[in-house]
């Protein structure tokens, strides 16, 4: 392994400041576990680590009563979230998601910022902010812009972030009642999986419980980057929710998949569980809306 | 029963292995831990393609690099320098590559970073040649050769026997079954990874520090190496670290050891090769993929008539014991169930694939997974309940099998009785799930493959009532230490722990034949016993002159060698042994023993009772399975063996927990994945090896059977845990779901893949 220097800012301009200093041999870092593989692997060789660990408002996770809307630092870390019974009840699809990631150890120091700016079509966090229409505040060394989560990404392991830009929060508007969504990554073992193929499914009812205002079908490893099923979205707005309907949807979100064989697994048991699983998290989602009302 | 397990001291007890806390604090050394003062580091720089010749190599640019001491290739390997049994292997190929972890260079330097940039320094020209992958198509008439001197890819292995007549046989079975099964690359995943140190002194002579499962056996591979090297004469001292597990891995010596030798050789230096992890996926060898082809038949009233077995197995490039599994095969495919005619085949095939090596088993869990899976089909083809019809069919003491083994104690019964009640076998489960059950049968007295299956032990006892006891076998984590300690501290009427084990130092250490075949227990635990009958003996009598009685009435226990009811006549054994030492003509009470089990090697017939005894059990899995996504949960597990006797229950318990985990792992998700000889998953990330949390609670019944020839009764446990772990998962998806899966491992694709077929 290539020896660096770790440095320890704790402001977002110092930070900034360090890499425009050191530029293209440093490295922003957050709780490590993509960058010290990649480090101790050689694939990435930085002379400077950057770490956004003591940057004190970059790890709040807070929700604005008020305005409804939630807030998460970039460094948070997955336990934290994992935890939080706010994010339990409230955003049980973030839950599903991050409760499932590598081990204890991985999400006790692994940071849902680091897990979206990594970048893999797996990463299991993307999957719900994308599907809660969550907002990425960046702030780079021209100051801040927002964008949306779902179009952070580029192709694998490359995002929109220009040099230097930091990941300081994602917000959550505030959400709808009558709002279920759940995640689920199928894989073939417990823990420390990467998942064949991630789900997330959140749906919003009208007051009548059944029609359905707003959908989102989100994909892991069905594409190059995490991915929306706008067709399988936009087929059940506007329909009365029920099985054979989330069945017709996950057909469709089967179909405009990219899924692909590797080596982990084959296109077509990837398009069937996209199949399957639509279904099993839109059930869920239905039966959450029920019990919550 | 001759004994009850109350009435041990020791024997019997749960007793804590004896290196735990010293492997709990990181105080264990193992040979990632070896300093040597001048020690360089090597690494080996392996085949860039699966089949190639060498056209050129160029190792200027690694040699100039400053720090780099030495730098080898293919000819600089003594011509008679190589490996494997059949010796087609040497430690750095010359001209020709026939994999793609074949070594083509190494260099030694004083940092293993530095050592690192010299092989990329090394500018190699290949000439690629075309490669086979699959051992079917690699014994076609004009598939490309592996080795072109050969002539062909099927290796010359005497495996091909026929007891009694088949076919006629075959011609009065009532119902028959016939179906093909295969099973792929699994891999050990030991937590230490190989390596080895090795250095010579000033004559000569080789000491090295390696993970070895056959401290005697590789000692003898290390003299002929030297002896290949132009050092006659010379002496060689095997030393173990502690190993982070074995399974199989460390039975035969490999490349990076003899790579170290010829570097320390060169560089008159220690030199020290380590395995990082991708390397350890990709360098060391794996259990062997076979292709089964199996039938068998019954009469109308379940019993066996035939068995009929042909197998072709993937031997890699090279070879080293894993074209001998079918030995072992042999054993299940010939003698587990009482069947009387019995034919097998099996070819090994060489492919420009890794090569194969012992793993866990030695070939048992690949013919058990066939073998079980077809009693399953030819129950129900007989319409016999599957628990029935193994009962029919069982294996019972005082048999002897068509392979000619003598089965002395047998508690396969026992164990298929336990298993059905745990799992209650009465078919009324929920949809989707179901429960399987198999059996097993391997060695559990020895195993003689070499002209010895011995173990040697040297006993000694200081004066203050502790042993010291030197064994020729090998603790690798199953823990022999435990087991030797206690067997010799119930004779000696002493304390586990006031018995120390000494062992793998071949300078110190007697011969034993290696830690495989699940023997240790058996064998190098009848030498330390047989080393401690001899030194209580002279207890007896030194006592017996004390005490005055004669020496057969007195006992030791509770560290006091006494005369029983006899208050007065009693000693601590410690002050006896001070009373022996310290007088005029005194003595040191020593002993030694070398105990070779009574059994048979097989003959060119390949028949004989290659074991004392053996061990039985039946696994028996309940398992729930997502018809939807093709997803296996294993819901219960039960694994009955019959083991002798268990000198150490938590022990054993271990054993078989991990044994089923790692069987669970062959059954539903390990799998090395190989494209055109290439490993693609070489990480614990895409091996799919379980996690604690994919862990199963597994009940392990113990049935003792008190083997007259055992040590306290014991048969050996090491391998039996992952033996028919497969087809008790692939027997319970059947009875969940109704569709069989005959490949290993059994994912969700291939399940789901199988209903869609069975659903149209
Ligand atoms: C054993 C193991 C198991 C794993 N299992 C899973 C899993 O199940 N699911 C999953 O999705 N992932 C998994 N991962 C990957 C990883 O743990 C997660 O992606 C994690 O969330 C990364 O967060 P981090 O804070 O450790 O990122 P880091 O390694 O610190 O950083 C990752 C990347 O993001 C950049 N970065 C980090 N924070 C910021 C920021 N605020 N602004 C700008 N750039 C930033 C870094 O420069 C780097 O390029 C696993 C990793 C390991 C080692």
């Amino acid at each position: 392994m290539k020896a660096f220097k770790y440095l320890s800012p704790t402001t977002v301009e110092e930070a900034i400041a360090f890499h425009s200093r050191h530029s293209e041999t440093a490295k922003y870092i957050g709780g490590g576990t993509d960058v010290i593989v990649k480090v101790k692997e050689g694939w990435m060789e930085p002379d400077y680590l950057i770490s956004l660990k003591k940057i004190g408002d970059m790890s709040e996770l807070h929700k604005n009563d008020a305005t409804g809307e939630l807030s998460i630092g970039a460094m948070v870390t997955h336990a934290t979230l994992e935890k939080s019974l706010m994010i339990r009840n409230e955003y049980p699809i973030i839950h599903d998601a991050v409760s499932n990631i590598g081990s204890l150890q991985v999400r006790n120091v692994g940071t849902i910022g680091g897990n979206l700016i990594n970048a893999v079509p797996s990463a299991d966090g993307a999957i719900p902010l994308i599907a809660l229409d969550g907002m990425a505040l960046l702030h780079g060394p021209d100051g801040e812009r927002s964008v949306e989560v779902k179009d952070l990404f580029i192709a694998p392991y490359k995002t929109i972030l220009k040099p230097r830009e930091i990941l300081k929060k994602i917000t959550i508007p505030p959400q709808a009642p009558h709002t279920g969504s759940a995640y689920i990554k199928f894989g073939r073992r417990a823990a420390m999986e990467l998942p064949l193929i991630g789900i997330g499914v959140l749906l919003t009812l009208d007051d009548d419980l059944q029609t359905c205002p707003r959908a989102r079908i989100c994909l892991g490893v069905a594409a190059p980057t995490p991915m929306r099923a706008f067709d399988a979205e936009n087929f059940l707005v506007g329909k009365k929710i029920d099985e054979n309907i989330l069945i017709e949807a996950g057909k469709i979100a089967a179909d405009e998949s990219k899924v692909r064989d590797s080596v982990r697994g084959k296109a077509w048991h990837r398009k069937e569980m996209i199949l399957v699983h639509v279904r099993r998290m839109g059930l869920k989602c239905l039966n959450m809306i029920k019990d919550n009302n | 029963m001759s004994k009850n397990n109350s009435e041990f001291s020791v024997v019997g007890k749960r007793i804590p292995k004896l290196d735990a806390a010293q492997k709990a604090m990181g105080r264990a050394e193992y040979i990632q831990d070896v300093k040597l003062p001048g020690m360089l580091f090597g690494k080996i720089l392996y085949s860039k393609h699966a089949h190639a010749n060498i056209v050129k190599i160029d190792t200027s640019k690694a040699k100039a690099l400053a720090g780099v001491h030495a730098v080898l290739t293919g000819e600089d390997v003594p011509k008679k320098m190589k490996m494997g049994f059949i010796k087609d292997n040497p430690p750095i190929k010359k001209g020709n590559v026939c994999s793609l972890r074949d070594e083509v260079a190494a260099v030694a330097a004083i940092s293993p970073e530095i050592a690192k940039k010299a092989l990329d320094l090394i500018e190699i020209e290949y000439e690629e040649l075309e490669g086979i992958f699959d051992p079917e198509k690699a014994m076609e008439k004009d598939s490309p050769l592996v080795h072109e001197h050969l002539k062909s890819n099927v290796l010359k292995m005497p495996w091909n026997i026929h007891y009694g007549d088949v076919e006629k046989a075959e011609k009065e079975s009532a119902f028959v079954v016939e179906d093909r099964f295969t099973t792929t690359w699994v891999t050990h995943c030991c937590m230490g990874t190989s390596g080895a140190v090795a250095l010579f002194d000033a004559s000569e002579n080789l000491t090295i520090y390696t993970n070895t499962q056959i401290p005697s056996l590789a000692h003898k591979d290390f003299l002929e190496a030297l002896k290949a090297m132009g050092l006659e004469n010379k002496r060689v001292r095997v030393i173990k670290p502690v190993i982070g597990g074995g399974f199989g891995s460390k039975l035969d010596t490999y490349a990076y050891e003899h790579i170290a030798i010829l570097l320390a050789y060169k560089c008159r230096k220690p030199v020290k090769i380590v395995f990082d992890r991708v390397e350890e996926f990709k360098a060391t060898s794996t259990r062997q993929p076979t292709v089964t082809y199996i039938k068998q038949g019954c009469d109308k009233n379940g019993k066996l008539t035939f068995r009929d077995m042909r197998m072709v197995l993937d031997n890699g490039g090279h070879t080293s014991w894993g074209a001998t599994t079918p030995s072992v095969m042999l054993m299940p495919i010939s003698s587990l169930y009482r069947v009387e005619n019995v034919k097998y085949n099996a070819k090994c095939v060489y492919t420009n694939n890794t090569y194969s090596q012992a793993m866990r088993g030695y070939g048992n869990p690949q013919a058990t997974f066939a073998i079980e899976s077809s009693m399953d089909m030819l129950a129900e083809k007989a319409g016999i309940d599957r628990i029935e019809f193994r009962k029919i069919n069982k294996n019972q003491s005082g048999d002897e099998t068509p392979q000619g083994l003598k089965i002395t104690s047998c508690g396969l019964e026992e164990c298929i009785d336990a298993v059905k009640e745990e799992l209650k076998f009465d078919g009324k489960n929920e949809k989707g799930i179901g429960t399987g059950i198999a059996s097993l049968i391997h060695v559990g007295g020895g195993a003689r493959i070499y002209g010895s299956d011995g173990c040697g032990a040297i006993l000694k006892m200081d004066d203050y009532g502790k042993v010291d006891i030197f064994t020729g076998g090998t603790d690798m984590g199953q823990g022999l230490d435990n087991i030797t300690a206690q067997i010799v501290a119930e004779e000696l009427g002493l304390l586990a722990e006031d018995i120390n084990v000494v062992h793998s130092d071949t300078d110190i250490c007697p011969w034993d034949v290696g830690a495989h075949a699940s023997r240790s227990t058996f064998v190098a635990g009848n030498a330390a016993l047989g080393a401690a009958k001899k030194v209580k003996k002279k207890i007896q009598v030194f006592a017996s002159k004390l005490f005055d009685v004669p020496a057969q009435e007195i006992e030791l226990k509770d560290k006091l060698v006494f005369v029983p009811g006899d208050r007065e006549k009693s000693m601590l054994i410690g002050k006896l042994l001070r009373k022996a030492h310290f007088r005029p003509g005194g003595t040191m009470l020593m002993a030694e023993h070398f105990y070779d089990p009574d059994n048979e090697n097989m003959g060119k017939e390949l028949k004989g009772n290659m074991s004392m005894t053996y061990s039985f059990g039946a696994h028996g899995a309940k398992v729930k399975v997502d018809e939807e996504t093709g997803k296996v949960e294993v819901l219960e597990y039960v694994a009955a063996h019959d083991v002798g006797r268990a000198i150490n229950p938590l022990l054993l318990e271990g054993q078989v927990y991990g044994g089923v985990i790692m069987g669970l792992g062959y059954a539903l998700t390990e799998e090395v994945t190989v494209k055109d000889g290439e490993i693609m998953n070489a990480n614990f990330r895409d091996y799919k090896l379980f996690t604690a949390k994919d862990a199963v609670k597994i009940k392990a019944p113990v049935i003792e059977t008190d083997d007259k020839d055992g040590p306290f009764g014991a048969k050996g446990i090491g391998e039996p845990g992952c033996v028919p772990t497969a087809p008790a998962i692939a027997n319970a998806i059947y009875d969940a779901v109704g569709v069989r899966i005959k490949d290993l491992p059994i994912t969700p694709e291939k399940v789901l893949a199988a209903l869609k077929d069975k659903n149209g």
